[in-house]
C-alpha cells in the first residue's frame, strides 16, 4: 500500500499538472475523433424518432405522424420472435467463444515461432480470411458442401470414400450452427490472434526470463504467464462482443443461408428476419424500431457484462 | 488583392443571387437542365461517347441533357428507395411492383402521369392503349410501362441439340417434355435436366397463367396469380368473378392442380431431374452453369433475349443449340392464355423535385427509332450494325439496360443471333390478340391496411412455401406446416381485406 499510494499521487499530480496549452493540444488531437462520433454516431440518433412514427416518404422523418409503439409490435408480437432471438444470442455466443478461443490458441502458437519471416508469413496467411467477402465464402461453402447441382461437394466426396452416406447439407438445419461457427473461426481466428499477439508483446521479457531460470518449460510459461496476462485483453474483447450479441452477423449469415427457409429454424437471426420482412414493404419505421430495440438490449448486455467483470475481476475491468 | 469585409459581402450577395436563380431555372422552361434517371446495372462500355452524342442531339431538339446514375442490381431496390426518401434530385427511376412502386405511390412520392402520354406523339404511337389501361391503378397512371412484347409467358429454354439427339425435336406437351428430361438424366452423364434458381421458386407450381410443372395449368392457362406488393402471398380471384360480381380470393395452394404440381416437383427432386441446391443458388450462377453445359434446360421468358445465351454456351459446347418450349398443351397459337398486361418494369417520375415535362419529353425522344437505337444499342458502325429492317448485329460489348427506360415493342430490333425457335415465340408474344385479358388485369392490392400481416406472410412463404416449390421435403407435411403458419400470420385478415378490395375493383369496373 505504501508503494501504490505515492504512485497514484504522482499520476494524479501529472494529470492535474497539464498546462492550458497541453490541454488545448490534446483537445485538438481528440477533435477528429469527436467529430467522427458526432457525425456518424450521435447525429444519426436523431433519426431514431422514425421508430415512433408512421413514416411516410413524402412527409419525411419529422413530418410523418407519431404512432406510439406500433412499430415495435410487428416483431415482438410475431410468432417467430422467441426462435429468432434465441438464434441471435446462441449463434453470437458460439461465434464469440469459438473465435476468441481460436484467436488465443493461434496467438500462443505464433508466439512460439522463432523465425521472423516464417512467423510473419504465417500471420499473414491466417489473417487473410478476414478480408474474404461473405459472398465468396458462400460460394466456397457451396463447392465444399454441395457442388454443382447440389448433389456432391468435397465433403460428400470424402464421405463416399469412407463408405458413409452423403448428406444434403443445405436441407439439414441441425448442422448449421456448427458450420457457421467453423466459418466464423476461419474468418476471425487470425484477426483475433493479431490482437492477442499485440498484447503478448507488451508482456515483460523479464517475467519469462525469471520463469526460465526457475526451469519452466515453454508450455508451462504459456499457461502460467501468457494466458493469465492476456485475460484483461480477453475480457475487453468479450465485453465488446457481448455488446454486439443482439446484432446478428447479417452479412455472413445472409450471404450463406440466403432465403433457404429449411435452415431458418437454426440460422434465422433478428437482422435476417427483419430484412426479409421489410424487403417487401420497405417500412422504415419498423426497421428503426427493431434497430433501437437491438441497441437498447445490446447496451443492457454490455452494462451487465461490465458489472459482472467488475464483481469478479476488478483489476482487469474496462470501467 | 486584399479582401475587405465589403468584398466578402458583395461576393456572398452574388453567390446568393446565383443560387436563387439557379433554383428558379426550371420555371423558365421545362426543357432545360439535365434529366437524371436512376437505372440498375452498370454504365455500358463506351457510355461517355454515346451519351455525348445523345446529349448533343437532345440539347438541339429539346434544350436539356440526359444523365444516368447506375446502381448495381444487388442494391438497386434499397438505394433507389433511399434516394426517394432522402429527397435526392432526379427526374426518373426504374420502379416496379416487385421493387417498391406500390409503397412509393401510396406515400405520394410518385408524380401522377395520367393523361401525359397523349401530349407526346412519338410516345403515344409506341404505347398501346391496352397497355396504359392495364397499368393504370384506380384509373391513374403512375409510371410509363417499359415492355418489348404484349404478353410475358415464362417457359422452358432447352438444349435443342440434346432434344434432337434423343428424338424430341418437337415438344408440345408436358408428357413429352418430361420424357426428354428423363432421357437426359439417363443418358447424359454430368448434365442435370433442368435448373432452378432461388427467388423465383413459386413459378414452378403457381399458375401465372401456367406454372412450369403445373400440368393442370398447361391445359388451362386461364388463371392469373396476384400478389401482395409484388411478392409474399400469391392468391387467385374467382374465375367467374366477372359474372358473379364477387371476387372470392383464395390462397395459391387452394387452386386446382397446384398440390399435384408440388408432388411432381418432389418427384423431380428425388429423381435428380432438377438441381438439389436451388434454394441457395441465384439466377446468375445458374446462367453461368448452363453456359458451361451443366444443364439441359432453364427458366426463360418471352422477351427476345434468351438467344443471348447461345454464344457463351457454344464456347463450352460448340455443337449446342437452343430451343424454346412454351407451357401449353398444343402448338403455339392453339390457346389464348390469360394476361394482365401489367408491365414488369415502369419508369416513374419523382414527385419531389422531378420535372414531369422534361421526363416525358425524354420518354418521347426515346420513342424515335434513331434515338432509341443510339442509347439502347450504342453507336452504329462501332457498337452494332443493322441487319435487314428489324435486325442488328452486336459489334462491341456495349450493354445498356433498355428494359428500364426505353423498351418500346414497336422499335425493338432483333439480334442476329436470335434462334428460329425464339423468333417464333417472340413474334407470337408481341401480338395482343394472342392473349385474353384477365378480369382483374389492373388490380393492385393496397397492402397498407394489412401491412404487418403481409410482412409476416412474406416470412411464412420464404420459410415454408419455398422448400415445397423446389421439391425439398415431404409435400403433405410441408403443406400442413405452411397452412398453420399462414393462419398464425393472419391469413384470414389478409383474405378479408383482399375480398373487400377485389369486390370494390369489380364494382368500379362495371
Amino acid at each position: 500500500m505504501t508503494v501504490t499510494k505515492p504512485r497514484a499521487g504522482r499520476t494524479g499530480a501529472r494529470r492535474h499538472g497539464l498546462s492550458s496549452r497541453d490541454s488545448l493540444v490534446l483537445l485538438l488531437l481528440a477533435l477528429p475523433g469527436i467529430a467522427w462520433f458526432l457525425v456518424f454516431a450521435y447525429g444519426p440518433m436523431v433519426g431514431l424518432v422514425v421508430a415512433f412514427k408512421a413514416f411516410n416518404i413524402r412527409d419525411g422523418i419529422f413530418g410523418s405522424p407519431w404512432n406510439g409503439l406500433a412499430n415495435f409490435r410487428y416483431f415482438l408480437m410475431s410468432g417467430d420472435a422467441a426462435t429468432v432471438v434465441f438464434n441471435t444470442v446462441f449463434l453470437n455466443a458460439l461465434f464469440l467463444g469459438a473465435s476468441l478461443l481460436a484467436g488465443l490458441v493461434l496467438a500462443l502458437m505464433l508466439n512460439e515461432i522463432r523465425g521472423g519471416p516464417y512467423r510473419r508469413f504465417m500471420q499473414s496467411v491466417i489473417f487473410f480470411p478476414y478480408f474474404v467477402s461473405p459472398i465468396v465464402i458462400s460460394i466456397m461453402l457451396q463447392v465444399i458442401l454441395s457442388g454443382v447441382g447440389g448433389r456432391g461437394g468435397l465433403v460428400n466426396n470424402l464421405l463416399s470414400v469412407v463408405d458413409l452416406p452423403q448428406v444434403s447439407w443445405y436441407t439439414e438445419p441441425g448442422a448449421w450452427p456448427w458450420i457457421l461457427t467453423i466459418v466464423k473461426v476461419w474468418q476471425l481466428g487470425g484477426y483475433t490472434s493479431v490482437i492477442f499477439l499485440a498484447a503478448i508483446t507488451s508482456i515483460s521479457e523479464e517475467v519469462y526470463e525469471a520463469a526460465e531460470i526457475d526451469g519452466a518449460s515453454r508450455w508451462r510459461m504459456a499457461l502460467s504467464i501468457t494466458v493469465p496476462l492476456l485475460l484483461p485483453t480477453f475480457a475487453v474483447l468479450v465485453v465488446l462482443g457481448v455488446g454486439r450479441m443482439f446484432f446478428g452477423d447479417f452479412a455472413t449469415i445472409y450471404a450463406i443461408v440466403q432465403d433457404n427457409g429449411v435452415l431458418f429454424p437454426t440460422t434465422d437471426v433478428i437482422d435476417t428476419y427483419v430484412f426479409r420482412s421489410l424487403r417487401m414493404i420497405g417500412d422504415f419505421g419498423t426497421t428503426a424500431a427493431i434497430g433501437l430495440f437491438q441497441s437498447v438490449v445490446g447496451f443492457v448486455f454490455v452494462a451487465a457484462a461490465v458489472l459482472v467483470q467488475r464483481r469478479f475481476q476488478k483489476e482487469s475491468s474496462i470501467l | 488583392m486584399r479582401l475587405t469585409r465589403r468584398h466578402f459581402m458583395a461576393l456572398s450577395g452574388a453567390a446568393g443571387m446565383a443560387t436563387a436563380f439557379s433554383g428558379l431555372s426550371p420555371a423558365f422552361g421545362a426543357s432545360s437542365g439535365t434529366s437524371v434517371a436512376l437505372l440498375p446495372s452498370q454504365a455500358p462500355t463506351n457510355w461517355k461517347a454515346v451519351l455525348d452524342l445523345a446529349n448533343a442531339k437532345l440539347m438541339a431538339e429539346h434544350g436539356f441533357t440526359f444523365d444516368a446514375q447506375f446502381i448495381n442490381w444487388s442494391n438497386y431496390g434499397q438505394q433507389s428507395l433511399l434516394k426517394f426518401t432522402a429527397g435526392a434530385q432526379f427526374d426518373t427511376a426504374l420502379q416496379a411492383l416487385w421493387l417498391n412502386m406500390a409503397q412509393l405511390q401510396q406515400s405520394g412520392a410518385l408524380a401522377d402521369l395520367t393523361g401525359q402520354i397523349d401530349k407526346w406523339p412519338n410516345l403515344k404511337k409506341q404505347i398501346a392503349p391496352k397497355l396504359i389501361e392495364a397499368n393504370s391503378w384506380g384509373g391513374k397512371l403512375w409510371g410509363i410501362p417499359q415492355v418489348n412484347s404484349a404478353g410475358r409467358i415464362q417457359h422452358f429454354g432447352i438444349r435443342q441439340d440434346l432434344a434432337e439427339k434423343y428424338g424430341f425435336a418437337e415438344i408440345n406437351d408436358f408428357q413429352t417434355l418430361e420424357k426428354f428430361f428423363y432421357a437426359i438424366k439417363e443418358k447424359e452423364s454430368g448434365v442435370t435436366p433442368f435448373a432452378l434458381a432461388s427467388q423465383t421458386g413459386w413459378q414452378t407450381a403457381v399458375a401465372t397463367p401456367t406454372g412450369m410443372f403445373n400440368e393442370h395449368s398447361w391445359e388451362n392457362p386461364y388463371t392469373m396469380q396476384y400478389s401482395l406488393a409484388g411478392s409474399g402471398l400469391r392468391f387467385y380471384f374467382d374465375k367467374d368473378a366477372a359474372t358473379t360480381g364477387s371476387s372470392r380470393p383464395i390462397p395459391w395452394w387452394d387452386d386446382a392442380g397446384t398440390v399435384e404440381a408440388l408432388r411432381k416437383i418432389r418427384q423431380y427432386y428425388n429423381d435428380g431431374i432438377i438441381n438439389a441446391d436451388a434454394l441457395n443458388v441465384d439466377q446468375a450462377t445458374i446462367e453461368s452453369q448452363f453456359g458451361a453445359g451443366r444443364f439441359a434446360g432453364l427458366w426463360s421468358m418471352t422477351d427476345g433475349l434468351q438467344s443471348n445465351r447461345l454464344a457463351g454456351l457454344q464456347r463450352a459446347v460448340p455443337t449446342a443449340a437452343l430451343g424454346q418450349v412454351l407451357p401449353f398443351g398444343g402448338a403455339l397459337g392453339s390457346v389464348k392464355p390469360v394476361q394482365t398486361f401489367q408491365a414488369d418494369n415502369m419508369i416513374v417520375v419523382n414527385a419531389n423535385g422531378g420535372d414531369v415535362d422534361r421526363a416525358m419529353a425524354l420518354q418521347d425522344w426515346f420513342s424515335v427509332q434513331e434515338n432509341h437505337d443510339l442509347v439502347g444499342l450504342g453507336i452504329e458502325g462501332t457498337d452494332w450494325k443493322a441487319v435487314g429492317d428489324r435486325g442488328f448485329e452486336q459489334l462491341s460489348t456495349y450493354s445498356f439496360p433498355s428494359y428500364a427506360i426505353l423498351w418500346r415493342a414497336g422499335l425493338e430490333r432483333l439480334t442476329s443471333s436470335m434462334t428460329e425457335s425464339e423468333k417464333k415465340v417472340f413474334g407470337w408474344a408481341q401480338n395482343y390478340d394472342n392473349f385474353t385479358s384477365d378480369t382483374f388485369a389492373s388490380f393492385i392490392a393496397d397492402v397498407t391496411p394489412v401491412k404487418e400481416a403481409a410482412a409476416q406472410m412474406n416470412n411464412v412463404m420464404t420459410q415454408y412455401a419455398n422448400p415445397l416449390f423446389y421439391g425439398v421435403g415431404d409435400v403433405d407435411a410441408g403443406l400442413d406446416k405452411l397452412k398453420k403458419a399462414a393462419d398464425a400470420a393472419g391469413l384470414d385478415v389478409i383474405m378479408t381485406e383482399l375480398t373487400k378490395q377485389g369486390d370494390a375493383y369489380l364494382k368500379a369496373r362495371t
